[in-house]
């Protein structure tokens, strides 16, 4: 009996580990943080967008008019508080271990007040570092009620995959909270957060389909929201939103950038009046060599892109293929075309944010013997304006999909 | 449990790696970015060639003297009361550095993992499994230790693996860091890091032949000095060198960054486990050693029953600072830069003393 008494006693201890314990069903879990600016400075609206567990998994397959997600809005100082006021009307606790992303609006992202409250959140250790950064041109509270996917309707899993596959086309740069702080803190940079709406306002598109933010496809029917373009920050205050062209030519630039392959349709130069649809293959970064004299303060940049590139269609029916003197134009015409795009985009970041969002702080600091040299020579507001530049694409192959030639028109209309 | 009565070359390197190559996890990292910014990643490689003759000095006197252990030298070459002296201070300034660490590795264990729980519970349940440990003698740490070890490379492996893809190489410039004269002064009086390998002296005779203690050693010292230097470096690539002085946790931050496909996505308990484990390893390691060596300074022979009040006290003295910010960037700081004059010097001399008796002899 004494040696039971004892044994018991001894596994006492080993009930200390259940101070932590939560158990799954008391918690509520956040998928989306939306944050919104209020009248007053320091104070803010936190939208909560908590996952319904048993709703879209195979075991409830008999409730199926469970809702996927609740949304909730509280104004408060910061995202734990506010969490733990929210409990007045959510049952159970919050925990933001499995929020995917951070929703803030425009108006918010636009002020100083931003940087103060992304700080509070990057404190707290429930948030992860690979929270997606979006920004929405509406209010963050109405862009997640308006949300409303009509396919995948758990949250978490619209979320990962939604941004997932935008991010593999190039439509939105790759931006989470790692990042955003690598590059707000670094200061020499500029940051692309994640750019969305679900208000549409299609635009008339003339010319190829990109150049357009969250919001202008013109499209009908499928989910209102929209995730395309970049909020651009500048000190972690955003300054301008970047096109889907703009986009991608970011995300071609820099090689901190995952990118494999995208879309795009280039003018075809033998029949100007059509364009060819072309897959952008990036299988090696960007050689991007800087000379730096040190006297002057003064940088040259050479950007050399090599790049593959498959054609996908060609509605205007020339045949590219096989006509060498076709290909070579078509070759020069889609090369020139995106070095035209591009330094038109590097020179709107020199003139007007002067400053760039391609992460090249990179290439220069190896100039530098240590950092306050560095950041006294002032790559952000020094150097990199008064850069010169030059941008070459080379197109290292050419692929025509399965079909040898297409349909000839002619003899179809004989 | 069936174990040789002695132990092996590989015995010794892995209970030299966990004890060295821990470093990387805790909070040395931040402590080191504080200073020299980007340029934490060869701080101790440099620490390391620093401390390294020292080491070798240790080798060659406790072979030439034929001492038992630490103390024994120190009693062999200083006459007995000097040598115990010297090694009370060994022992106060170690165990003192031992307290400090164990309340870091507590506070990692509480903002991480189990955020409610009050520190002192931790820290009690920590000594607990420390005492525990430590009184089944070295011996069994060191069987523990070789069975452990494949499974905590492995997953030091996995996490480089998955962490590889966010790495920027750029990141290492400008070289320098924060300025080439703070990254050597860094270098200069952090090479206490690996003061830890003076406490595994005191297991010197219970190696089947001296010299597996000296390759298992070693071998072990470079490769933890390898696999700290290469950490660093990731820590350094993945965390910018303004983000990295703010992250106190580094290793951490990195296994809670990962995923592992779109499916496994927080998988960060999978690397605490093994992260825990080597943890307490580490410590029971480190208990024992400070009691034997407590034992040898007082000629006790049944020195592990001191384990209990020592583990006990250590943990008595971890819980007086506030909170760990204070423990580590001030008094954690403070002693790593005190003991590391020791660690040179005091090798060098004794060597001095050893050569000067010998001649008086001859």
């Amino acid at each position: 009996m004494a040696k039971f008494c004892w044994l018991v006693i001894g596994l006492m201890p080993i009930l200390f580990g259940c101070e932590d314990m939560v158990e799954l069903e008391k918690q509520s879990y956040v998928v989306a943080v939306g944050i919104d600016k209020t009248d007053q400075d320091g104070t803010y609206q936190f939208t909560y967008q908590i996952a319904n567990p048993e709703a879209g998994s195979s075991l409830a397959a008999n409730n199926a008019d469970q809702a996927p997600s609740e949304i909730i809005s509280i104004v408060g100082t910061d995202l734990m508080t506010t969490s733990s006021t929210a409990n007045a009307f959510v049952t159970k606790q919050m925990v933001m271990d499995q929020t995917r992303v951070l929703i803030i609006s425009e108006e918010l992202a636009r002020t100083d007040q931003f940087l103060r409250v992304i700080q509070s959140v990057a404190r707290s250790n429930q948030i992860r570092r690979g929270v997606k950064l979006v920004i929405s041109k509406e209010n963050a509270s109405q862009f997640m009620n308006n949300n409303d996917p009509a396919l995948e309707q758990r949250p978490h899993k619209y979320y990962q995959y939604m941004l997932s596959r935008a991010r593999e086309t190039g439509l939105i740069p790759d931006a989470d909270i790692h990042r955003f702080f690598q590059i707000t803190e670094g200061d020499a940079d500029l940051f692309l957060g994640i750019y969305a709406t679900t208000i549409e306002d299609p635009k008339d598109v003339s010319g190829p389909e990109d150049t357009i933010v969250a919001g202008e496809i013109p499209k009908h029917g499928g989910n209102s929201t929209q995730f395309m373009g970049a909020a651009v920050f500048k000190e972690g205050i955003m300054i301008d939103v970047l096109t889907a062209e703009e986009t991608r030519i970011a995300n071609i630039l820099d090689k901190t950038m995952k990118m494999d392959e995208l879309l795009a349709s280039y003018p075809d130069p033998v029949a100007p009046e059509y364009n060819v649809a072309v897959k952008y293959i990036q299988k090696n970064e960007p050689k991007i060599e800087i000379n730096y004299d040190r006297v002057a303060n003064h940088a040259a940049i050479q950007v050399i892109i090599p790049f593959e590139a498959e054609i996908i269609a060609i509605p205007s029916l020339i045949n590219y293929s096989q006509v060498d003197s076709y290909k070579e134009r078509l070759k020069k015409s889609i090369e020139s075309y995106a070095e035209h795009v591009t330094r038109q985009f590097i020179k709107k970041t020199q003139e007007f944010y002067r400053a760039e969002p391609f992460y090249w702080s990179l290439y220069i600091r190896k100039f530098f013997k240590d950092i306050p040299d560095f950041e006294e020579a002032d790559w952000n507001k020094q150097i990199y304006p008064n850069a010169d530049i030059t941008v070459y694409y080379q197109m290292k192959r050419m692929h025509f999909g399965k079909m040898l030639d297409d349909t000839h028109l002619n003899e179809v209309r004989d | 449990m069936n174990v040789n009565k002695k132990l092996s070359s590989f015995e010794m390197f892995s209970m030299t790696l966990i004890l060295i190559g821990m470093k990387l996890s805790d909070t040395t990292p931040s402590l080191f970015a504080q200073k020299s910014q980007n340029a934490l990643w060869y701080i101790p490689f440099l620490a390391f060639l620093i401390v390294l003759p020292s080491f070798f000095v240790i080798m060659y006197l406790l072979e030439k003297v034929q001492a038992k252990h630490l103390v024994n030298l120190f009693e062999l070459l200083l006459g007995k009361l000097l040598g115990k002296g010297l090694a009370f201070f060994i022992f106060l300034l170690s165990f003192l550095m031992i307290s400090l660490d164990s309340r870091n590795y507590v506070e990692q264990i509480k903002t991480l993992y189990f955020e409610r729980s009050s520190s002192l519970i931790i820290f009690v349940l920590f000594c607990v499994v420390c005492v525990f440990g430590a009184i089944r003698g070295i011996e069994v740490i060191g069987y523990t230790s070789k069975v452990l070890i494949p499974f905590l490379t492995a997953s030091l492996v996995l996490v480089i693996f998955l962490v590889y893809e966010h790495m920027i190489w750029e990141r290492i410039y400008p070289i320098f860091g924060s300025g080439l004269q703070f990254v050597l002064k860094e270098s200069l009086f952090k090479g206490s890091i690996f003061a830890d390998f003076i406490l595994l002296t005191m297991a010197y005779s219970s190696f089947k032949k001296p010299s597996d203690f000296k390759i298992g050693g070693l071998i072990a010292l470079f490769i933890a000095v390898l696999e700290i230097t290469f950490l660093f470096l990731i820590y350094a690539t993945v965390f910018d060198y303004n983000s990295i002085e703010k992250v106190s946790f580094p290793f951490h931050e990195i296994t809670q960054y990962v995923q592992l496909g779109d499916f496994f996505t927080n998988i960060e308990t999978f690397f605490m486990v093994f992260w825990l484990l080597a943890t307490f390893l580490r410590f029971i390691l480190l208990l024992y050693l400070q009691t034997w060596l407590f034992g040898a300074i007082f000629n006790i022979d049944e020195f592990e029953l001191l384990v209990l009040p020592l583990g006990f006290l250590s943990m008595v003295i971890g819980l007086i600072p506030d909170n760990s910010v204070v423990t580590e960037l001030v008094y954690r700081n403070q002693l790593l830069d005190l003991l590391t004059p020791v660690l040179i010097v005091l090798p060098f001399l004794l060597l001095a003393i050893y050569t000067l008796r010998r001649k008086q002899v001859t």
